[in-house]
């Protein structure tokens, strides 16, 4: 008997490793930069995008044969919209100290390429089963991005996670981490080591 | 200069073959001379090469340059000094050696230079594990990434020290040793008995106190390491420009523009802005001006462009220690030229040749 990994689960994997937007595609990396100084944030950051990139997915794969080719743009974005203020206003509502901190970045999901590439380049030509795991995909393979140099950041900056203290009580906190400059160098070496990992299976693909 | 010291060797050679300690002298001398001159074969065709520099010869004369200014970190600040130098050597030539391995390329010796300059320019009171974190961010993120040696855009020591700078702070700017006093200095003490003081630098800008001229000119003052002897450096400077390895564009620019700048502006608003004999004193300027602005690599390439070049640091050093919460603007100066310094070539070409049509 032969096995074959259905499509479902292929699209799934491909937008963790293969199609991850951090380090394979390169979008996203404005909102990475941004959030990632501590846990907290990035892991209120991956929720909202996971959030909103599933939801929106969905609606317009459930769309895709109504919305008029020329005006589908201005369609997906109004789409997108409606979950990021939903989900701003959540934040906002319950999470005030959060909101406080990337409140920004949070409205400029709407913006951010990895919502609408998969909107535009995978949901509205696949049905909605598909269209939701490539969503799930690649929203979890930006989370992971995510959590991973958050998670750097705030160990060498602060010496904790999530605000527990993990290395001992003398280290002192690498303030460059806590800066931009600190975001920069992290996610360039994650995406040095990543693609280095990576490369015999790019040159493969390609 | 280059002439001199042949003869010396040539001298110190022959002397050597006569004396009965010949096996003992011999392996020492050749290689002080292939450090210096390399192989004195010449070529037999076209075209003839009158004098043998290249990468090697070129980075040894700046690390025997650096020598006297590591020796009287020594006398100023202890044995630690020596650690602290030392440790810069085996993480920075250990960051060096992994990309060598992996790349299958040579060591060069520009490496031995970083590892040399790194250290000089850090505070006495530097932890050892901090050094070693520095030289090897620099190594790797100035140097290494860009694609190793001659192919990096910044200087690599500057980078390795912004990135400790910008990280820890505190221990960058509020801990300062003074030297140690007395004839035999700090030849006898490991290390400072912890008396925390501001650099004259510092003093100045918290409370316009300045530190004489006389002490600041011998180096015996607070300070980085290797920048305390203004004396000892402009003799190295002296001694690199005059063997041709150190340019004298750069400087003169440099601390020329320094010196107009803030004569200029001290004339006008002289609670802000220090003299200019001051400026030349403090800090790291001197010891930046010829051992960092100079770096072939990173600084601009054409003549006209180096004159520019330094002229901008000079103008932007000053800003950057009058107008900034940074005492320190060489540093930043110089880093922040470095980006430029392609630009300012390009500009130069286009200006001055155009394209045969």
């Amino acid at each position: 008997m032969k096995l074959v990994q259905t499509r479902g689960f292929k699209t799934l994997v491909e937008g963790l490793w293969a199609n991850n937007p951090t380090f394979r595609m390169m979008l996203g990396i404005c909102s990475t930069l941004a959030v990632t100084n501590s846990v907290r944030n990035s892991l209120a950051m991956s929720i909202a995008v996971v959030f909103v990139i599933t939801l929106s997915s969905l609606t317009v794969s459930l769309m895709r044969n109504i919305i008029p080719r020329r005006v589908r743009m201005a369609v997906y974005t109004l789409i997108i919209a409606t979950y990021v203020i939903f989900v701003d206003q959540y934040l906002r509502a319950y999470f005030p100290d959060i909101s406080e901190q990337i409140g920004p970045y949070v409205g400029l999901i709407i913006t951010n390429c990895i919502v609408m590439g998969r909107c535009e380049s995978f949901a509205s030509g696949n049905n909605l089963w598909l269209s939701v795991l490539d969503a799930v995909g690649v929203g979890v393979g930006y989370a992971i991005s995510l959590l991973f140099i958050a998670v750097i950041r705030e160990v060498l900056g602060f010496g904790t996670i999530l605000g527990y203290q993990v290395l001992w009580d003398s280290w002192e906190g690498w303030v460059i981490m806590v800066m931009s400059p600190g975001a920069f160098i992290v996610l360039g070496v994650f995406i040095w080591i990543l693609r280095a990992i990576a490369k015999p299976q790019m040159t493969k693909s390609m | 200069m280059i002439a001199i010291l042949r003869k010396i060797l040539t001298k110190t050679g022959t002397t050597i073959e006569k004396s009965p300690f010949k096996k003992l002298l011999k392996p020492g001398f050749d290689a002080a001379d292939s450090l210096f001159f390399g192989r004195p074969d010449v070529t037999s065709g076209f075209p003839h090469s009158r004098d043998y520099i290249d990468i090697k010869r070129f980075f040894i004369t700046v690390v025997i340059a650096l020598f006297p200014c590591s020796v009287a970190s020594i006398y100023f600040f202890g044995w630690r000094a020596l650690a602290v130098i030392a440790t810069s050597y085996v993480f920075g030539l250990a960051a060096e050696m992994v990309f060598a391995i992996v790349r299958k390329e040579e060591v060069t010796e520009g490496a031995f230079v970083t590892c040399m300059i790194f250290p000089l320019i850090l505070p006495p009171t530097i932890p050892l594990w901090m050094v070693a974190l520095g030289i090897v961010f620099g190594i790797v993120f100035g140097k290494e990434v860009f694609g190793g040696t001659g192919k990096n855009i910044f200087n690599p020591a500057m980078v390795g020290r912004i990135f400790i700078a910008v990280t820890f702070p505190s221990t960058m700017t509020t801990q300062w040793l003074d030297p140690i006093e007395g004839a035999i200095g700090g030849f006898a003490s490991y290390t400072v008995d912890a008396v925390t003081s501001a650099t004259p630098l510092i003093k100045y800008y918290g409370t316009g106190e300045m530190a004489g001229y006389k002490e600041l000119f011998f180096g015996n003052v607070s300070g980085s390491l290797g920048e305390t002897s203004k004396l000892l450096i402009i003799i190295s400077g002296i001694f690199l420009m005059a063997t041709r390895v150190g340019n004298w564009r750069i400087p003169t620019a440099y601390l020329g523009s320094v010196v107009i700048f803030s004569f200029i502006m001290n004339l006008f608003s002289p609670g802000m802005f220090a003299p200019p004999l001051f400026q030349l004193l403090t800090g790291g300027l001197l010891f930046g001006a010829i051992f960092m602005a100079t770096d072939p690599v990173s600084a601009a390439i054409t003549d006209t462009g180096k004159g520019v070049y330094g002229i901008l640091l000079g103008i932007l050093t000053v800003l950057i220690r009058e107008l900034t919460g940074y005492v320190e603007g060489v540093m930043f100066a110089i880093i922040f030229m470095n980006i430029f310094a392609p630009l300012i070539d390009e500009i130069v070409i286009l200006l001055r040749y155009k394209k045969i049509k």
